[in-house]
């Protein structure tokens, strides 16, 4: 090929290139980047070439870099003369066959098809593919694409990066024809600073600035230097970028090393991207055959030389400094600025380091001018910036974003939330320079100044996301593991802090930490981050800061109490199952005990740890499930169910009064002690059950006529027969617990009472306070709150809902409220604002409802009440909303739309949540949280006034059974701790030991559910709906666990 | 060329200083002091040791004195609560990363470590100690080089290299296990470019490099031979 | 007037710092008259008392009986005093830090004895991993360093303490 030396021969390649790009037979392109090779691209491109072969007809076969759609790889672009460009994802060796059939047949399985490209923006170029598949979704309507704005990513996935003419194709080495004809070498500078781009290695530094000092420099050699030394853990974008176009990087070092004065560029590149070094290699030899590299660039007189350093992977050598002395055969150790590498760099030479994406960024700008460039991004900081989106995030992939979009998008637009449905905790910038961004603050919008001033960094562009499954204090250690062990040892705060840094955070993680080092943590951070001599050390201390700031709960909760919530910290948690529990149920241990036939001791082990196991075994929101691994085989484990089972067996049977007899045998010596509990509910009913086995006198007051609350009067009786509740209630009677009912806390008996009479009170009230919406119409007759609903009918009083009822909600009471008025003969239907997916209700729940009859209406909002003339309930009218924005819970805002729905009713049962009373506590003493909760210390639900414990919804707001009780047993173990002033705890329990082997093998069998009455059958009736399991089905679940409890020894 | 004249405050005294010094010179040729280990006069600085942090007016980062040139105008302030804090977290961090045990130390007494805990007032220190194991090379015939009492200032490195012109020594590994070595981590006894001076013993502000066959408090040296040598350098250069 | 009640305790050091105390000289003699020594190798107590004023803590911690001993100390102890560099450093008693302990109790027990060596055993509480300070187990509240701590220092401190000043040596003091 000759070299490029006028614009006839620059047109002559470009041509070349174009018959290659969109030439007159079929293309079929396979994306290999590492991603796609990871993914078995290569054995791909070999399949499509015997296919190819073997049809005989005539295709054109070649390879392209990573779109970005990682997550979707291998990906294949197919195109047809004249058709646009399509890109098939998840494509195996055995679908080439059918892909070559197709395109000869001119069809195509919607199936493979990710989506197709009409006409690409090259920025440099553009290219017509041609138009058609109107059933394809265009690239940018795909989710994972929508908002991404392809400029440093514009040629990566559709050219071939071995081949510079496809390059030249879409208007590569233009820019530079431009820069070297023009001859203004100042005016580019001019343009790079009009254009504000930044460095995009993390800092942000002006590029245009930095260009001029190296302009300025006077001396005889000055280097352009490419720091393609991508170190930070979950961070691609580089190594994508070179391995998919190549070509653009060293354009933008051609021009840069013009426009400077320079004649040497090095790039400086890891080791461990063989790929990007094999294609930049091949690049950099096909540029200098081209004339575009080496001496008389395009015929122009120009001489500038690109060469490749691979550098050892020292992540320190990513800064500026210890880069220029690793380039110079020294140990990666940085040295002090000033002097800076613009006056004093490679080999004392003046010098310019630019990161790989700045230098993408170039050619766009001499192209379309500055103007354009600042039209993309924010005042501050222009243009795109490439992420690598990764971690618990269901689309991962490279995802370019102009500057200051919302971190939210990138989360739940782009990634699409997260993975099963769960809960995004944090996202990490920046790697270990960088810090967590919470939840709660993805409405950043990501920029430099930003994400600076929430303690985290730009950096080079990793985003990693965290999920509940993710331990901050963990993540926070890892980071300093690592950057720990990559200090390069100059510096005292680098070498020595950090290592310090460590060994506390180890100690935290191992749960042998005190919360003092929490402040030496502090103080450490800070004189890391002000004394280290590289930017290594000074950002070091980011994910540690941040994590202390936003989630510093969890530290303390590590440091105080032992937990690891996110069950990461393995001393600090004994299984998933177990540490999502609230009432931290010894899951495995019921599970094994059962397994081994021993039902008394397995028993043993379910009441001990929750008095109530017949009630939570029915109604329970069994957190457990979400988190238990074996989902990652099939389904979780039942472990509702299982302790239904057992505790069904003893407590419900004539084996109750041994059993009775066998837990008041595990209490303590009298103490003496008198404690109140106000509230029989689950909290209480759990706080008075251990606080009398730890032998005090326990009182328990209760406003209403039974004890039980919620689980006696809102929970229907088809969910939770009440004869069961009552069996539950006696055994907590049997340990001497008295029950003063029909007595209201604050009103008939006053605080000042309780604390005269007794020595501690648990104050345990359910949040009995109906929300309200505020609407047209609730004033008529036929509106009702659901818990005065339930209430009435749990305590059979007659309710008159006519034919038919619109519920409002989507909790738990809504269903409930929906299947009681549907077994008092009405039709009933459900309105609920948003989707199906994030009902707040048990989903089981929901399903059953359906089955019985009930209709849900997603997606409206109640907007009036219509009563006709005698102010009765006509019917209710809803706005549909659509779903708009993502909000802190990872939930998308329903947005009103101006469609209407009339829903014809006779009464409106409002379900949309409950508050606690607070009457109770005015003037009593007691700090009051938000207006709605009772303030304590997190850790010993302390209230402001001594002696005054609090748990359960009073403190959280509205919850659930479970939740309730788990503080309750918290509170119990407070109370006592602080009368006997000695952690007596663990004599409640006897040890039992029980298996500790992991099955060898996952069982086969799958989960099994309770057995339900038919639908028909059970809609009628109060009768309650499930049946549990059998014994068989029992031990089956329980054989299922994986045991991720036991303790096994790792041989080394 | 006569040197350009400047003026800067240090603690609030105007200074005169010629362009081209460091805040350090500046301070220092003032009379005034700011704490250093890494430093030595002679040798080019590397800002390792971070004691001679100082702030700076108007902009929020600290500034290492010995590396970071004067500039006219410049208003700087050597000490401080928040210096004062790191000052003394970096001799604690520098006390328990290794195994100083000062009461057996052939430095005990001579020692710039030992010296400056002891200016600073620290009776202990608030992390635990990391008791290292780390060996003591005896395989020179005249002097030692014990890892237990370096502080890796890297003075040895530099005395070495730019005033006997040997470059025996050498940094090997990253952060906590970096080490002095010398000859790409031969034994001293084996090293070839060892001249066998004893500057870098001179050098030494610790008991990490000491001469043979001296016991506690013994190791006198004189770090002021290597900074006459280096100006007598420079001279005949 | 009450006297200020004085113990002093001798872990894992080799007594140097109780023999700087007694080489107070006549200093030593007005101070006497104001405390009363309730514990330690200078007396008979056979158990630490409750509600001690002042102990004096010599010696790095270096079995599970000196973490024991140290933590009832400290809960009968108003002010903790770490007497020198092995309670405040772990100094010469740490030296054996890096090295195993049944490695350590090998070289010097048995490979070091001229005959018949044995490791001792019986009714020996076991070595710790490490010999550790007073402080990386409990509160200390003054470190006097020093090895052993110059006599002046101690007087200083003492005097300054019974004549009600804040309890603090007056004299710079250096570790070694």
């Amino acid at each position: 090929m000759p070299r490029i030396e006028d614009i006839g021969a620059f047109n002559a390649v470009r041509e070349t290139g174009l018959a290659k790009l969109t030439p007159s037979v079929p293309r079929i392109a396979i994306g290999m980047g590492t991603c796609g090779r990871g993914n078995g691209a290569e054995g791909l491109y070999h399949a499509f070439l015997e296919v190819i072969e073997r049809s005989g007809t005539d295709f054109y076969l070649t390879n392209v870099g990573c779109f970005g759609a990682c997550y979707q790889e291998p990906l294949v672009n197919v195109r047809v003369p004249g058709s646009p460009l399509l890109i098939l994802h998840r494509i195996q060796a055995n679908d080439a066959g059918r892909i070559v059939h197709d395109i000869a047949t001119g069809t195509i399985n919607p199936e493979l098809v990710y989506c197709k490209i009409e006409e690409w923006d090259h920025i440099t170029g553009s290219i017509r593919y041609g138009h058609g598949y109107p059933e394809v979704p265009l690239w940018n309507e795909v989710p994972f694409f929508k908002g991404q704005k392809k400029i440093v990513l514009r040629n990566c996935g559709l050219i071939n990066p071995d081949d510079i003419e496809e390059y030249i194709a879409v208007g590569g080495y233009q820019a530079l024809y431009k820069t070297l004809i023009d001859d203004k070498p100042e005016s580019v500078i001019e343009q790079i600073k009009a254009s504000k781009l930044r460095g995009r290695g993390g800092a942000g530094f002006l590029a245009g600035n930095k260009w001029e000092f190296l302009r300025k420099a006077v001396a005889d050699q000055k280097f352009i230097i490419c720091n393609a030394d991508e170190g930070d853990p979950g961070a691609y974008m580089n190594r994508n970028e070179i391995e998919s176009d190549p070509h653009s990087l060293l354009e933008g070092m051609i021009i840069g090393g013009y426009v400077m004065g320079a004649s040497q560029g090095i790039v400086y590149v890891r080791a461990e991207y063989p790929l990007a070094v094999h294609r930049l290699n091949r690049a950099v030899e096909q540029a200098r055959e081209y004339g575009l590299l080496g001496d008389n660039i395009l015929g122009r007189g120009f001489n500038f030389d690109i060469q490749l350093v691979e550098g050892a992977g020292a992540f320190v050598c990513g800064e500026e400094t210890a880069l220029i002395a690793s380039l110079e055969g020294e140990a990666g150790r940085p040295r002090p600025r000033p002097p800076f590498p613009a006056q004093k760099g490679l080999w004392g030479k003046p010098s310019n380091i630019n990161n790989v994406e700045t230098w993408y960024n170039i050619a766009p700008i001499i192209t379309r001018g500055p103007a354009w460039f600042t039209e993309t991004g924010s005042a501050k900081s222009s243009g795109t910036k490439v992420f690598s989106l990764v971690g618990k995030v269901h689309n991962s992939g490279l995802v370019e974003m102009p500057m200051g979009t919302p971190i939210k998008t990138f989360i739940y637009d782009i990634g699409g939330g997260g993975l099963d449905g769960r809960s995004i905790k944090a996202v990490q910038t920046g790697g270990p320079s960088g810090g967590c961004i919470p939840g709660e603050m993805f409405d950043t919008p990501v920029d430099y100044e930003s994400l600076a001033q929430l303690g985290a960094i730009m950096g080079s562009g990793g985003m990693v996301v965290m999920d509940e499954d993710n331990c901050m204090v963990d993540v926070a250690r890892y980071f300093v593991e690592f950057t720990n062990s990559e200090s390069c040892g100059k510096c005292i705060p680098c070498r020595v802090g950090l290592n310090k840094f460590l060994r506390i955070l180890n100690r935290i993680t191992l749960g042998s930490g005190q919360m003092d080092q929490l402040e030496r943590l502090d103080e450490l951070s800070r004189y890391i981050r002000d004394c280290s001599l590289c930017g290594l050390g000074q950002t070091a201390p980011n994910p540690v800061l941040t994590t202390m700031r936003h989630f510093r709960q969890e530290f303390e909760d590590h440091i105080v109490s032992h937990r690891c919530v996110a069950g990461i910290c393995a001393e600090l948690a004994l299984a998933p199952c177990e540490n999502s529990c609230p009432l931290h149920m010894n899951i495995p241990r019921f599970l094994e005990l059962y397994k081994e036939g021993r039902m008394e001791d397995a028993f043993e082990s379910v009441i001990m740890d929750n008095p109530l196991p017949c009630s939570t075994g029915r109604v329970c929101q069994h957190p457990c499930g979400k988190r238990c691994r074996r989902q990652t085989i099939d389904d979780p484990v039942n472990m509702r169910e299982v302790h239904r089972f057992i505790a069904d067996q003893i407590l419900l049977t004539d084996r109750f009064e041994d059993a009775a007899r066998r837990v008041a045998a595990r209490k303590l010596e009298t103490t003496g002690r008198k404690i109140a509990v106000a509230g029989a509910g689950p909290a209480g009913l759990t706080a008075a059950f251990y606080l009398a086995l730890l032998g005090h006198d326990v009182t328990v007051f209760d406003s209403l006529p039974e004890a039980g609350g919620m689980l006696r009067f809102a929970l229907p009786e088809y969910r939770l027969p009440k004869p069961v509740l009552r069996r539950e209630i006696e055994l907590i009677e049997r340990l001497g617990v008295k029950f003063i009912l029909n007595t209201r806390v604050g009103f008939d008996i006053s605080l000042n009472d309780l604390d005269e009479q007794f020595d501690a009170v648990c104050l345990a009230i359910g949040t009995w306070k109906e929300s309200w919406v505020y609407l047209p119409g609730t004033e008529l007759k036929g509106v009702l709150p659901a818990l005065t609903f339930l209430e009435a009918v749990s305590k059979r009083e007659a309710v008159n809902l006519g034919r038919k009822v619109v519920v409002i909600g989507g909790g738990n009471a809504a269903i409930d409220s929906a299947r009681t008025a549907l077994r008092l003969g009405a039709s009933v239907t459900v309105a609920y604002r948003r989707e199906r997916k994030d009902m707040p209700a048990i989903e089981e729940e929901t399903l059953a409802a359906e089955e019985e009859g009930a209709k849900i209406v997603f997606l409206s909002a109640p907007h009036r009440i219509i009563g006709d003339a005698k102010g009765n309930v006509k019917a209710l009218e809803v706005v549909h909303t659509r779903l708009g924005e993502y909000d802190r819970s990872g939930r998308r805002k329903p947005v009103l739309t101006d469609q209407v729905q009339l829903l014809d009713c006779d009464s409106v049962i409002v379900a949309v949540g409950e508050t606690v009373d607070l009457d109770f506590a005015k003037a009593s003493g007691l700090q009051i949280k938000d207006g709605s909760t009772i303030e304590v210390d997190h850790f010993t639900l302390e209230t402001s006034r001594p002696h005054f414990f609090a748990g359960g919804d009073l403190v959280t707001g509205a919850s659930n059974v479970s939740g309730a009780m788990g503080y309750g047993k918290q509170a119990a173990r407070a109370i006592d701790r602080q009368l006997m002033d000695a952690e007596r705890w663990e004599l409640l329990f006897r040890p039992l030991h029980y298996g500790q082997t992991p099955p060898k093998e996952p069982s086969e069998s799958g989960r099994h559910h309770s057995h339900a009455v038919p639908a028909r059958e059970r809609a009628n009736s109060f009768d309650e709906v499930t049946f549990g399991l059998s014994p068989e089905e029992t031990h089956e679940e329980c054989c299922r666990c994986l045991r991720c409890d036991a303790a096994v020894e790792v041989s080394r | 060329m006569p040197q350009k004249k400047i003026s800067l405050r240090i603690d609030g005294e105007l200074v005169n200083a010629v362009e081209g010094q460091t805040i350090l010179d500046a301070t220092r040729a003032s009379g005034k002091s700011i704490p250093t280990l890494c430093f030595l006069e002679g040798l080019s600085p590397v800002g390792a040791c971070r004691l001679c942090m100082v702030e700076v007016s108007g902009i929020d980062r600290l500034f290492p004195a010995c590396t970071t040139p004067a500039q006219d105008g410049m208003a700087v302030a050597t000490t401080s609560a928040r210096l004062s804090r790191y000052r003394r977290m970096t001799i604690e961090l520098l006390l328990v990363e290794r195994n100083h045990v000062c009461a057996v130390c052939v430095a005990n007494g001579h020692c710039e470590l030992q010296t400056m805990a002891y200016n600073m007032g620290i009776t202990s220190v608030r992390f635990a100690y990391n008791f290292p194991r780390l060996p003591v090379d005896l395989t020179h015939p005249r002097f030692v080089l014990d890892h237990n009492r370096c502080i890796l200032c890297t003075r040895c490195v530099r005395t070495c290299a730019e005033i006997e012109g040997a470059h025996v020594w050498e940094m090997i590994s990253r952060g906590i296990h970096a080490r002095i070595v010398p000859d790409l981590n031969q034994k001293w006894g084996d090293a070839r470019t060892c001249t066998n001076c004893g500057k870098c013993v001179q050098a030494c502000p610790t008991g990490a490099l000491a001469e043979k066959g001296k016991a506690m408090e013994e190791m006198v040296r004189s770090t002021t031979a290597i900074t006459s040598l280096a100006h007598r350098r420079g001279a005949a250069v | 007037m009450k006297k200020l009640k004085l113990a002093t305790v001798w872990l894992d050091g080799c007594s140097g710092c109780h023999m700087s105390l007694l080489d107070l000289d006549g200093a030593i003699i007005p101070i006497v008259r104001k405390v009363d020594i309730v514990y330690g190798p200078l007396v008979d107590a056979q158990e630490f008392p409750e509600d001690v004023d002042v102990t004096l803590l010599e010696g790095a911690i270096s079995t599970q009986e000196d973490v024991e001993k140290l933590q009832q100390i400290r809960s009968r102890t108003k002010l903790l005093v770490s007497l020198g560099d092995c309670a405040v450093t772990g100094n010469v008693s740490g030296m054996r830090n890096g090295i195993p302990v049944n490695k350590l109790l090998q070289q010097i027990y048995v490979d070091g004895a001229d005959l018949g060596g044995c490791i001792p055993g019986d009714g020996l509480p076991q070595l710790a991993k490490q010999a550790r300070p007073a402080q990386d187990f409990v509160k200390v509240d003054i470190c006097l360093p020093g090895c052993p701590p110059p006599n002046k220092v101690i007087a200083g401190f003492l005097n300054n303490l019974l004549d009600g000043r804040k309890p603090e040596t007056n004299a710079k003091v250096k570790f070694g």
